[in-house]
């Protein structure tokens, strides 16, 4: 029934799958990012965004969350700009 | 083999049992699963039915992979006419239920009538009871199933089961299995409770004879490669489902105080690596489990450290009840989220819209629209943890004014809180959002808006779109089985080629809820996980049963077309507020005030959401109402329905 040489199109993608980086998760930006194994944050060089990172191996980083100081300044700015407002809303 | 198991039609006003086979040709059009329920249902819901009524038929199914070599096809599918949206009822949940009750015989159960008394199904070996439920009812889900097993003496019975929120008849309550697997939307406990059908217990062991073993065991080998070797996959195996707040809440894409903001700032406690610190006895790496025949393992195991409900043991949380009892009523406690995830598996009700239904309370008791005359004192404002806690027991016990007009459901509740309630309900077609927030992901609001059984991310939502996958990645990914060369686009702040997306997505998930397989092993989250092409030969190894890619597109676009079908029977019509494939007017109207820099001030264009629903409406080949045409429906074979051949 199958052709079991045949590469499905899923499959043909497992290649292009990158470990040891995260994505800088500002959404305009998505630059890959490659944290020092083991380190503890990272700053996007691009956009600035800085990031917590949780270590699931030695080898599979991810973003466990922002670092909100940094990022909430950054936001700041730019509500400042978009909205014309210097109020972040933030409670 | 998979394909003699049976179809049992059960009534239980009469108490009659009848059994049918399913005929071949009837699984190369609907497969299994929930398509194959899509048409069950079509045919036997009489139109306008009371969804509490006994004429509403509830389906409950496995898929055609059910139990077979096939990896992760432990999902059950149940569906009904929904008592929360009175449009498409539909649900799925993982566990051992499906396989078990397909070692039993049967693949698909039609549940129509009410019993005078509580009763429970006991299924076994080919075998129907109908069994006597009085002293089972009132047991919350986890001690029934226990009670079940010792009553049949046999600890391998699988049980589904309603808490006290399906006896209730709370509108959006689950039938659960296990722990904490639960069959979440649309109200369908409430429609076992209507029945007065306490569980279906199963038990079996008629084998399933395998194809072609030798070829579908290697194949299989090959299959778990690719699901496992995903990193997505890694995390959730290590995290469970929570790992995705990582990401949505980073760039602002969660709905917070109801849908104020689109962030939950500063809320660090809440994260699944501080959960797994949390419960450091249960939680974490080594401590996931899975459901049946799943390499992922994606459950996490849990105690509750502290509180009132100290040293209780549970499942999850889901990502879901980090939105629920998180970040809709702005409550930053880890205490809180697992207190609040178990109290919801316990009543057995669905975490999505019970914390959206008190989080959209908590904003009407601060705007006014709700005094503490309604809320008999409680002082229910956002980042109560009390309050909140306190909310899910009145709701799924009817306790107090408040906690039986929720109880009902959002559009009901609205109805009888007045004045402007309604438009502070963040719903679709009666059914409360997911706590994520699209203002920012057009693709993904088109998803929420068009989903069958109202805002819902598991029916169409293309969540690869928030990778920033290269254009030619994503081409193709969406130009097979069926060539696409319209546009795609990387960004998912933009609108253009999300329809198509959409409406493929729509049918990746179909196929995998007809062939009983789990979504975290399709393009769900993972861009490089199997789909059309990879499944031909996994049925084909499995089952004996022959398709091409195509055709399995062909029967889940048959599938999505059959439940279009009930909901246009059952009202939904475009554009109206409250049955239609519309948002709420906060999505276009209000801005997003947090997130990433490029996320602020993001809301969804309605010119350019409408132009996308009628793209998404002309791939299906619906007018521009969004009903199939004549030739749609003739390609598809279902001009003639309903048929009522099962």
């Amino acid at each position: 029934m199958a052709d079991k040489e045949r590469v499905s199109s899923s499959e043909s993608l497992r290649s292009t799958r990158t470990f040891g980086k995260v994505r800088c998760h500002n959404p305009s930006c998505m630059g890959r990012l490659t944290p020092s194994p083991g380190s503890k944050q990272i700053t996007c060089p691009t956009c600035g965004m800085t990031y917590r990172l949780f270590w699931v191996t030695p080898e599979l980083p991810r973003i466990r969350g922002p670092v909100w100081d940094v990022n909430r300044k950054l936001v700041q700015e730019t509500l400042e700009k978009k909205l014309g407002t210097s109020d972040s809303d933030s409670k | 083999m998979a394909l003699d198991r049976k179809i049992a039609y059960i009534n239980l006003t009469t108490g009659d049992v009848e059994i049918k086979p399913i005929p071949l040709e009837m699984r190369k059009k609907f497969i299994g699963g929930r398509g194959m329920d899509a048409y069950l249902l079509y045919n036997h819901a009489p139109k306008g039915c009371d969804p509490i009524g006994p004429e509403n038929p509830m389906i409950v199914s496995g898929g055609l992979l059910t139990a077979t070599c096939a990896s992760a096809t432990a999902r059950t599918h149940v569906m009904a006419k929904s008592p929360l949206t009175g449009l498409l009822g539909s649900c799925n949940m993982g566990g051992f239920f499906a396989p078990e009750m397909a070692w039993a015989g049967f693949h698909h159960l039609v549940i129509t009538g009410k019993a005078d008394k509580p009763v429970y199904l006991w299924i076994h070996n080919g075998e129907i009871e109908i069994r006597d439920a009085g002293h089972l009812w009132g047991k919350n889900s986890t001690d029934v199933q226990w009670a079940i097993r010792d009553e049949l003496d046999d600890e391998e019975v699988k049980s589904m089961v309603i808490g006290q929120a399906g006896e209730n008849l709370v509108t959006y309550a689950c039938v659960m299995t296990g722990i904490k697997n639960a069959g979440g939307r649309t109200g369908l406990g409430c429609v076992m409770g209507s029945k007065n059908l306490k569980a279906v217990a199963v038990r079996g062991t008629m084998d399933i004879k395998i194809a072609h073993p030798v070829d579908a065991l290697e194949h299989n080998k090959k299959f778990i490669d690719q699901i496992t070797g995903a990193k997505v996959n890694q995390i959730q195996g290590a995290l469970g489902t929570p790992f995705i707040w990582g990401a949505t809440n980073c760039w602002g894409g969660v709905r917070t105080r109801n849908f104020q903001y689109n962030q939950m700032e500063y809320a660090d406690e809440i994260e699944p690596e501080a959960i797994d610190d949390y419960a450091t006895e249960t939680m974490g790496p080594h401590h996931m489990t899975g459901c049946f025949g799943c390499q992922v393992h994606c459950r996490a195991q849990y105690k509750i450290q502290s509180g009132l409900y100290k040293g209780k043991y549970d499942e999850g949380p889901e990502y879901t009840s980090l939105g629920a009892f998180g970040a809709e009523p702005d409550c930053k406690s880890i205490e809180t989220v697992l207190t609040g995830n178990h109290l919801v598996n316990q009543y057995g009700v669905d975490n999505l819209e019970i914390g959206s239904m008190i989080a959209w309370a908590m904003e009407l008791y601060e705007l006014g629209i709700l005094t503490s005359k309604e809320t008999e004192g409680l002082d229910l404002r956002f980042g109560n943890d009390e309050a909140l806690l306190q909310m899910v027991h009145n709701i799924c016990t009817r306790t107090g004014w408040l906690g039986n007009v929720l109880a009902d459901g959002g559009i009901p509740a609205a109805e009888k809180i007045g004045k402007n309630a309604f438009d502070y309900l963040i719903q679709v077609k009666g059914m409360n959002n997911l706590h994520s927030d699209e203002r920012a992901t057009p693709g993904l609001a088109l998803n929420i808006a068009t989903a069958s059984r109202g805002s819902d991310h598991l029916r169409s939502r293309p969540a690869i779109d928030l990778y920033h996958l290269p254009e030619p990645v994503l081409r193709k990914i969406y130009s097979s089985p069926v060539p696409y060369d319209g546009p795609l686009s990387s960004e998912h702040t933009e609108y253009i080629g999300k329809p198509w997306q959409v409406f493929w997505q729509e049918n990746v998930y179909m196929a995998v809820d007809c062939l009983g397989i789990c979504k975290y092993h399709t393009v769900f989250l993972g861009a490089t996980l199997p789909n059309f092409e990879d499944w031909p030969e996994v049925i084909y190894y499995n089952t004996g049963l022959e398709f091409t890619p195509k055709e399995i597109w062909d029967a889940a676009e048959r599938c999505n077309n059959l439940e279009r079908l009930f909901n246009l029977r059952e009202g939904l019509t475009r554009n109206d507020p409250q049955k239609g494939d519309t948002l709420n007017h906060r999505y276009f109207d209000e801005p997003c005030r947090r997130g990433a820099p490029d996320v602020i001030g993001k809301r969804i264009d309605r010119d350019k959401f409408n132009v996308m629903i009628d793209e998404f409406y002309e791939h299906h080949g619906w007018d521009n109402d969004g009903v199939p045409t004549s030739e749609t429906l003739t390609r598809l074979g279902l001009e003639n329905e309903p048929t009522r051949l099962l």
